[in-house]
């Protein structure tokens, strides 16, 4: 049916009011950001910067520290950064990396105790992460990995196996079984047909994966809130800190919130496709 | 690898290769180690230490059997926390799948430019819910908030009125919050399935004299009823387990607290191992429960059809 002038006319209203709703705030986050600290306490507030400044970004990068005086946060920051990061890649590769091999495994060779090894991972997507933060606590304090970055890439890896499992299978699960058996007939062993066949295949599963991995991790607040207080504090546990009782720290916190938006939002721009195709795989569990 | 077997069989299965089941084993290894030592082998202790008294203040370990159990029915601040809780349960999923569908309708008349706007929608989802937290915390501020900004600017005198001051409104807050991130997720479910819904079905409906809304509620709703269903259970689970934005913009209020910042409290807080223990869960005893219950309605309602 072609839409008449008013169904259009809608469409277009309730378009515009939906990016509002999804992008109005994150532009405020970028406004307040580049705003002087001095222009927070306009009356009336401007919707648009008025005057724009990089010092909350200086300070906690440590550029120009020489001239910006206050606080030092930029170390702490910087650290929590790298933790972020190096937590985040680490763990998606071992996690993709593990549920790659092990989801082959269950969809193509058969061996004792297949499908109930299978189930019983992916059962575990209903439990909530708090079930058995508990006893990891104390079993990571036995292990003296609270605060270490091993200690941390384990949970998160443990927390996200079960999601890409369950991707990963079902999309081996599509792939036609006729290509391996010819190359089966040709000599090829089952791992030379897993990683010349079967991963340029899954490229697509593969980067799904990876994508809800590490935004997962990425995101993670209460874990690395309990297991990485101090020296593997991410960028999610650092910035928080900088609203106490009595002082927010407004453009700082702007600013930092900002640099950890950037790597989420290259994510959704470039890779959206991946992340939708992901995003419904677990949805459907 | 001795694995690596080059018989194929014709005409078989490939999954007739011998060795088959030692390669299989010897990649499934990981994935067993990693699942026993950091999920099941805690989960269990989580039942079993729930049974006993466990608090690194105290000396020892003695059972208590449902004694945990039980303290939670005379927790005055659980109680409240429960309330919040499903307060927030009833916001989020009400206000997601309403908003949801409606925009997964909106963005499925879209033709031009439809990956750019799902891309824009998506990203509050992709955020980590604390930069959401504090993204809102901009919006919610006193002094220079958007809010009280925008509130001001219409004429209403809201300069310095505290949204969290009051309970309602700080409930309100948070959930609005926990909506702009789980949004999307209700979107592209509700999306995909209106997606495969066939064009010839409303073309149909069209000659038939079907009007638009005829068309969203007697073809369009009734067609995509499980994926709302699969989108309720998600935002229940979601909203059972909010944390982040209770945290950062109101961190323990009592007025706010819902009851997995009470399992954090008393767990890593006030160090009661094995309430914390008990009270998880029960938590996820419910929020399983309550989720399972869309999917019962939805399933008996749709055999009927």
């Amino acid at each position: 049916m072609q839409p008449g002038p008013l169904a259009r006319i809608l469409t277009r209203v309730g378009v515009a009011l939906l990016l509002i709703w999804s992008l109005g705030p994150i532009y405020w986050t970028l406004a307040s950001a580049v705003t002087p600290t001095a222009d927070f306490a306009a009356r009336p507030i401007h919707f648009f910067p008025q005057n724009v400044t990089w010092v909350h970004f200086e300070r906690l990068l440590g550029i120009n520290v020489d001239r910006i005086g206050g606080v030092q946060v930029w170390a702490q920051f910087r650290s929590a950064l790298f933790n972020s990061v190096i937590t985040g890649l680490t763990s998606t590769v071992f996690c993709v990396a593990i549920s790659a091999l092990g989801g082959y495994a269950f969809t193509r060779l058969s061996f004792p105790g297949r499908r109930i090894l299978f189930v019983a991972t992916v059962a575990t997507l209903a439990i909530p992460g708090y079930a058995v933060l508990i006893p990891l606590y104390r079993l990571m304090i036995g292990l003296h990995m609270v605060d270490t970055v091993t200690g941390i890439t384990l949970i998160y890896i443990s927390a996200f196996l079960p999601l890409a499992l369950w991707l990963l299978r079902s999309v081996f699960e599509s792939l036609p079984v006729s290509l391996e058996e010819a190359a089966q007939l040709d000599g090829a062993g089952r791992l030379v047909i897993f990683f010349q066949i079967v991963l340029p295949l899954a490229a697509p599963g593969l980067t799904a994966a990876a994508i809800l991995t590490f935004l997962g991790a990425w995101g993670q607040y209460v874990v690395p809130l309990i297991f990485s207080p101090t020296l593997t504090k991410p960028l999610t546990v650092l910035i928080p800190e900088f609203a106490t009782k009595n002082f927010i720290d407004y453009g700082l916190i702007s600013a930092a919130g900002s640099i950890a938006l950037v790597i989420p939002a290259l994510v959704v721009i470039f890779l959206n496709r991946y992340l939708v195709s992901g995003l419904l795989a677990g949805a459907v569990k | 690898m001795t694995a690596i077997a080059a018989a194929g069989n014709e005409g078989g299965r490939p999954a007739a290769v011998s060795g088959d089941a030692t390669l299989g084993l010897i990649l499934v290894t990981p994935i067993v180690v990693t699942m026993v030592a950091l999920v099941f082998f805690p989960l269990v202790q989580t039942m079993w230490d729930s049974l006993h008294r466990i608090n690194p203040m105290q000396a020892g370990t003695p059972f208590v059997g449902a004694g945990n159990y039980i303290a939670m029915l005379s927790d005055a601040d659980l109680q409240r926390t429960w309330v919040n809780t499903f307060l927030y349960v009833a916001i989020a999923v009400s206000a997601e799948t309403v908003f949801g569908v409606l925009a997964a309708a909106l963005i499925n008349q879209v033709k031009i430019g439809r990956q750019w706007l799902l891309a824009a929608i998506v990203l509050p989802w992709a955020l980590p819910g604390v930069v959401n937290a504090v993204i809102w915390m901009g919006i919610y501020l006193p002094g220079p908030g958007l809010l009280n900004g925008i509130l001001t600017v219409m004429g209403f005198s809201f300069d310095n009125h505290v949204w969290f001051n009051d309970r309602a409104s700080a409930i309100m807050a948070i959930s609005v919050v926990h909506i702009w991130r789980m949004m999307p997720l209700t979107i592209v479910i509700v999306l995909a399935a209106m997606q495969s819904i066939p064009d010839d079905l409303y073309e149909a409906a069209v000659i038939d004299g079907a009007t638009r809304p005829q068309l969203f509620f007697l073809i369009t709703l009734p067609l995509v009823r499980g994926a709302i269903a699969v989108a309720m259970t998600n935002a229940t689970v979601n909203a059972f387990n909010l944390f982040d934005e209770a945290w950062v913009l109101a961190s323990a209020s009592l007025d706010t607290r819902p009851v997995l910042v009470q399992i954090y409290l008393e767990t890593f807080q006030n160090l009661h191992f094995s309430y914390g223990m008990a009270l998880s869960l029960v938590v996820t005893a419910v929020s399983l429960l309550v989720s399972l219950v869309y999917v019962v309605r939805v399933y008996n309602t749709t055999r009927y059809d």
